[in-house]
């Protein structure tokens, strides 16, 4: 704490002041406020005054001393003058690359053959902004709140629908008004999954900002793999399995490429809806890995989820981290149990090593000279032969599953290789080529089947509610 | 020709006493901290990095060298090492593709109050402070990029303006850093003028304005990127590739606090000041520069303009180097 004062310091700068900070602060609150009522009075009243699609922006307060400023708005929003024409919905829709299915107010598409013969042939960033504004997007008045799904000490999460295109989104309401900002988790949530676009990957509709809270848009899924396998009484078709982890794969893989990791892989946290599409959520731990040796948190992942090396201690970790949950997770959808359902860290490492061998210097370099590991005095466990534990899992399944739970972390497939590995081969060629935003079910030899332990419908209405974990959001 | 670093008078300094330490025509970001400390500056931590017998707590060097287990000495170099082999290449296109997007093209253009010397200033004192906290490097591109991007899209108060930096520096250690600053100690580096409510407003309406594009490409990743690739070609010398690195880092936060290098990418900075650092250690092996596929012209430009910086603040960087090379 001494040192701090070596370094505080309040500037003043030459510039004459023409306002205290206090005045200056205030006055940009309220007009933050300001800006912030005057979008929700538009949409209460209706009248989307589409005739001016830059007026949204004129209207932000840009300054945070204004009268110094005056007229001087960074960028006017000038438009191009074109010839009149007619727009269509879908001329819109694709100009403001707004999603296929939306239902724009019939008043907007109105708006603007009558009243705005200016219609832009392109956008700038500053118009799109506030015509999607203009059109429902970032308020809270387009999203109907259902029912409560869940609550966390930031947010509360909510089931809810849209009122542009009529589908049904998860609503996570997170509360800004604490002692020191907003959130880190809601930080790190949006900035990673606004760059995040993947089939296999949530997707951030929109986000509404106020002064009080931030409400992130996701699509609504109605399930998780945790209760598709409550509901298929943890008997799961084995084909099923293999398109499962392929798209936790293509998922993951994703983002390892981008530079980011989950943190924190877990059933709860593997959304699944009625076509069979799964898709990773919760970023809230991810992190741009931005930092190489940058030491982590050591309480991210779920115990069971947890590979060896971090419940020993280690701070440093890259992708290999989410792989060992990746192979976690695959035995439990094979055998409908957890793998390693350890409570404590002693628990969790005295299962992995009793399934898996305890490590030697020859599985795990290097690990004779670890304190923690010393400091257990674990029994010397010979490896068990997994099919034992796995006997429903083919030869290729072994393999895979055998390479995702290597002990020492830079041995671990990662999640590119993993999906060509052969277990994948009776998936065909063309999974290998989707892209991106395709999802595996976009290909017809792609299909769900019957779960063994199937009952009635795997997305039941009763199996919602109760034994819904919200972890997900 | 701009690249003079900006004079750092500070006419209304009345609190901190003139530094004999203080040079008049250009100074590192450290020297600049300096005429802040009230007693002397001895325990600050810039001092640090000027005592050789503490090299492990050598800020530039590699960040984990205090904290890796015991009995394993570079596990996570290896670690990274290996993780760059599986997604080097992506990772590199995903930031390069991002990298114009988060580019603030002359964020002083429309500022009526800021100048290029309070950034500088404010700069040069964020510098020492992240490095007070033990926050990363990244963590400090982070802040400057967010800074800046502000900067372009709000007039900001000259007496708000220190309170844009502590804050973008907040939003940036929330992204990356483990132990994010707490609120306290932030308003405490100010003196406390402001208060925790005006903070956290002013965050509030950061992320706003940026729409939470936070996550910008840094000069921190394209350097790491570049040592990665270094060390992966045949001819690998470890040990100059580190070096380079630490000396270019050094570099990097002297261009960040010159405002005449905002129009150069982060991309582009990283590639020339790993060249400059590797003419200044006479690197047998120095790095191709044309990896990063910009064209020889653009380099050139870059890299002459680093070596103005450097001669211009030449005394300051040998600080920076590993203890080996100074």
């Amino acid at each position: 704490m001494n040192k701090m004062k070596n370094f505080k310091r309040r500037f003043s700068l030459s510039v004459p002041r023409t306002e205290t900070i206090e005045e200056s602060l205030a006055e940009f609150t309220e007009q933050f406020n300001q800006l912030n009522n005057k979008k929700n009075e538009d949409l209460a009243q209706g009248h989307l005054q589409l005739g001016h699609l830059g007026r949204g922006f004129r209207a932000e307060p840009t300054s945070v001393s204004p009268s110094e400023v005056e007229g001087q708005s960074p960028k006017a929003v000038r438009y191009r003058r074109s010839s009149q024409r007619r727009f269509s919905m879908e001329d819109v829709s694709k100009r403001l690359s707004l999603p296929v299915d939306i239902r724009l107010p019939p008043e907007f598409l109105q708006k603007l053959q009558m009243d705005n013969p200016d219609f832009p042939k392109t956008f700038s960033r500053m118009s799109r902004r506030a015509s999607l504004s203009d059109i429902g997007f970032g308020k809270l008045e387009t999203y109907v709140k259902l029912e409560k799904l869940g609550e966390g000490t930031y947010a509360t999460v909510f089931k809810g629908r849209s009122k542009l295109t009529g589908n049904l989104v998860a609503l996570k309401e997170i509360r800004l008004e604490h002692e020191e900002g907003a959130p880190c988790t809601a930080i790190r949530e949006v900035s990673l999954l606004k760059n995040l676009k993947h089939a296999n990957i949530v997707t951030l509709h929109d986000f509404i900002h106020t002064e009080r809270s931030l409400t992130l848009v996701f699509e609504y899924l109605d399930s998780d793999l945790k209760q598709y396998l409550d509901n298929c009484g943890n008997l799961m078709n084995m084909h099923n399995v293999k398109i499962f982890l392929f798209q936790l794969l293509r998922g993951l893989s994703y983002c390892h490429k981008s530079k980011i990791l989950h943190r924190d892989l877990k059933p709860q946290n593997l959304l699944i809806n009625e076509r069979g599409e799964l898709k990773l959520a919760d970023f809230g731990l991810a992190r741009a890995k931005s930092i190489p040796t940058k030491t982590y948190s050591n309480e991210v992942v779920t115990l069971w989820y947890r590979p060896p090396d971090v419940l020993l201690g280690s701070t440093v970790y890259s992708t290999p981290i989410d792989m060992w949950g990746v192979g976690c997770i695959h035995y439990e959808m094979v055998t409908g149990r957890p793998m390693f359902p350890g409570s404590t860290v002693k628990e969790e490492l005295h299962l992995i090593f009793k399934l898996l061998g305890t490590p030697t210097e020859d599985s795990w370099p290097g690990i004779t000279s670890n304190e923690e590991f010393k400091g257990y005095h674990f029994t010397r466990y010979q490896a068990q032969p997994l099919i034992n534990h796995a006997p429903r899992l083919d030869t290729e399944g072994i393999d895979l599953l055998m390479s995702l739970l290597l002990y020492e972390a830079k041995c671990r497939i990662s999640a590119e290789e993993a999906l060509r590995h052969p277990y994948f081969k009776a998936l065909g060629d063309r999974v290998q080529l989707l892209p991106d935003n395709a999802s595996i079910f976009s290909l017809k030899e792609i299909q769900l089947q019957k779960d063994p332990g199937y009952r009635g419908s795997a997305f039941q209405q009763s199996a919602r509610g109760k034994s819904r974990r919200q972890s997900i959001f | 020709m701009v690249t003079r670093p900006l004079s750092h008078e500070r006419p209304g300094r009345p609190r901190s006493p003139p530094s004999k330490r203080r040079r008049a025509a250009g100074a590192t970001p450290a020297e600049r901290a300096q005429p802040l400390c009230r007693d002397l500056g001895l325990r600050a931590p810039v001092k640090k990095s000027k005592c050789p017998s503490c090299p492990r707590e050598l800020p530039l060097q590699g960040d984990a060298s205090g904290l890796s287990p015991p009995g394993s000495p570079e596990p996570a170099a290896r670690l990274e090492l290996q993780a760059f082999r599986d997604y080097g290449a992506s990772w590199y296109r995903f930031r390069k593709g991002l990298e114009g997007k988060f580019h603030p093209r002359e964020p002083l253009a429309q500022q009526p109050q800021v100048t290029a010397e309070a950034r500088c200033k404010l700069i040069s004192w964020l510098i020492p402070v992240h490095r007070h906290f033990g926050f990363s490097f990244e963590s400090l591109c982070l802040a400057v990029n967010t800074l800046d991007r502000f900067l372009t899209t709000t007039p900001v108060a000259a007496d708000c303006f220190q309170l844009l930096g502590v804050t973008s520096l907040f939003i940036a250690c929330k992204q990356v850093e483990v132990h994010p600053p707490r609120v306290k100690q932030l308003l405490a580096l100010c003196c406390d003028v402001f208060s925790r409510q005006q903070l956290c407003n002013l965050e509030c309406i950061i992320l706003s304005k940026l729409h939470f594009n936070l996550g910008a490409p840094t000069i921190n990743f394209f350097l790491e990127h570049f040592t990665h690739m270094r060390m992966e070609s045949c001819q690998a010398d470890a040990r100059e590739a580190n070096n380079a690195k630490a000396l270019a880092k050094g570099m990097a936060e002297l261009s960040m606090a010159d405002y005449a290098f905002n129009k150069y990418a982060p991309s582009l900075l990283a590639i020339c000041s790993l060249g400059v650092a590797d003419q200044m250690l006479h690197h047998q092996n120095p790095l191709d520069l044309h990896i990063s596929g910009y064209p020889e012209r653009v380099l050139q430009d870059c890299t002459d303009k680093l070596h103005l910086l450097v001669s211009l603040n030449g005394d300051s960087l040998p600080h920076v180097l590993p203890l080996e090379m100074s």
